[in-house]
């Protein structure tokens, strides 16, 4: 049973995967404007990433699911009295990256802000503006310290991603429900799905351990 | 050159800065000293606006420094500095720190900067140096291409804020030498330091400063010798 699973539950993990990747890759693009406009000094735009983040990182995952996917049409219906159901895969990668891009920021934020203050004064002592400093100095050093958080988001996500079982999306927790419900071997693919869910992750934590060696260039001191 | 009008400069309740007025003439060497905690390092960093000050006016070379309407980088742009834990950029080798700022603040190409670059290594002998990253570099060698990057944009004055207090003991030398050179040859420097051979030597003016003020100045002969306020002599008799 366990082996007759596999084909299935490899065809659920590759949607799991690609899932994954699209709803990181959203919350790293919120991440990062969100992280760096918890920085600004413009106060709307802190004050707007604090909400954001509190909101997000505050509230369980499921039930942002549940509301973008269940509550947000049936609002839509209310109000204009139509029927607009949103597409699964949409609503559910949404959901994802809304939320990764809540802990992206937080990672964002505190990698630039973990760079010594003296960089920026250096910087801007030679006549930098703000913004190349930033750009020439900051970041190319935040990214570094970024990665390994980033990669424990991608992980936390992965299987994070398992809750859009609940709305009926095929990811791999659903495709190997949709197989007991033929076969009645609970244990043999549950069994099969969590070894998929440790294989991936295993495999993620290799590469951003490579990721790591390969930008760690020579900045131990100073 | 320099200008400095009755600066204020609190962080909170705490008055660091209370009234200090002095002018720095062009290729004048000023020595800074005094206790920790006197403000000498604030001073200094106030001159390139790194601390904004309180109240007062600074003037560099006709410019309103503290003017809410001066574009600060360009001043920031004709006055290097020179800090204690070098800060250089630990993800660019030596030649890189000393190129950046030319290329992206004076707009240099490349190769022009390059040439500016490997020309005051070659001065300081760290040109085999030029492609090595800072953390493969001993403090004085560091210290040392700071200064050179902060050469590398011309600047009308160079401010060193306790540019050898993290040094081994065997490296205060050559990071002095340098700066000693640049004296030479008529930079103007302000230089907060605990080096009083530094001072006496090089020193065209020194500055005692305690709590906030400019307790007393002179030059570098009259201050170590004969100073007149107590502070001042029961502060040298502890360190000399």
């Amino acid at each position: 049973m366990f082996f007759r699973a596999l084909p299935h539950l490899f065809t659920g993990a590759i949607n799991t995967i690609w899932i994954t990747a699209i709803a990181v890759s959203l919350g790293v693009i919120i991440g990062v404007i969100m992280g760096m406009s918890r920085l600004s000094g413009n106060l709307f735009l802190r004050t707007a990433s604090r909400v954001y983040v509190d909101c997000f990182r505050g509230t369980p995952l499921l039930v942002q699911i549940l509301l973008i996917y269940i509550g947000i049409p049936s609002l839509l219906f209310a109000i204009t009295g139509e029927q607009m159901p949103i597409n699964v895969y949409v609503a559910g990668i949404t959901a994802c990256g809304l939320n990764s891009g809540a802990y992206v920021a937080e990672i964002v934020r505190s990698g630039i802000q973990s760079i010594d203050r003296g960089q920026t004064e250096a910087a801007r002592s030679l006549g930098m503006t703000k913004a190349q400093t930033m750009r020439y100095i900051i970041l190319p050093q935040a990214i570094k310290r970024v990665i390994p958080p980033l990669g424990n988001e991608f992980i936390a996500m992965l299987k994070d991603t398992s809750l859009l079982s609940v709305i009926g999306l095929e990811e791999l927790t659903r495709k190997g429900q949709l197989f007991i419900a033929v076969t009645f071997a609970p244990f043999p693919v549950y069994l099969g799905i969590l070894l998929m869910y440790l294989a991936m992750t295993l495999s993620i934590s290799q590469l951003v351990a490579y990721a790591e060696r390969r930008l760690a260039v020579s900045d131990r001191s100073n | 050159m320099i200008e400095v009008t009755n600066l204020f400069k609190s962080f909170g309740k705490l008055e660091v800065l209370r009234g200090i007025t002095t002018t720095i003439a062009e290729k004048e060497v000023v020595v800074v000293i005094g206790p920790s905690g006197s403000g000498k390092s604030t001073f200094l960093r106030c001159l390139n606006l790194l601390e904004t000050p309180t109240s007062g006016e600074i003037v560099i070379d006709h410019v309103s420094v503290t003017d809410p309407k001066t574009d600060i980088n360009k001043v920031r742009a004709e006055v290097g500095m020179v800090f204690q834990h070098f800060n250089l950029f630990p993800h660019k080798t030596a030649l890189e720190n000393i190129i950046l700022a030319p290329m992206k603040v004076r707009g240099l190409s490349r190769q022009e900067a390059e040439e500016r670059a490997s020309d005051l290594l070659r001065k300081i002998g760290l040109e085999e140096k030029a492609h090595v990253y800072p953390d493969s570099l001993s403090g004085g060698q560091k210290q040392r291409v700071a200064i050179t990057r902060a050469l590398a944009m011309q600047p009308r004055v160079m401010l060193f804020d306790e540019p050898t207090s993290a040094l081994d003991p065997e490296m205060v030398g050559e990071v002095l030498t340098v700066m000693k050179n640049l004296a030479q040859e008529g930079m103007t420097m302000v230089v907060v330091t605990h080096e009083m051979g530094f001072a006496r030597e090089v020193g065209d003016r020194v500055l005692f400063m305690d709590e906030g003020q400019i307790v007393e100045e002179g030059s570098p002969e009259r201050i170590f010798t004969q100073a007149e306020q107590e502070r001042t002599k029961s502060f040298l008799g502890k360190i000399l």
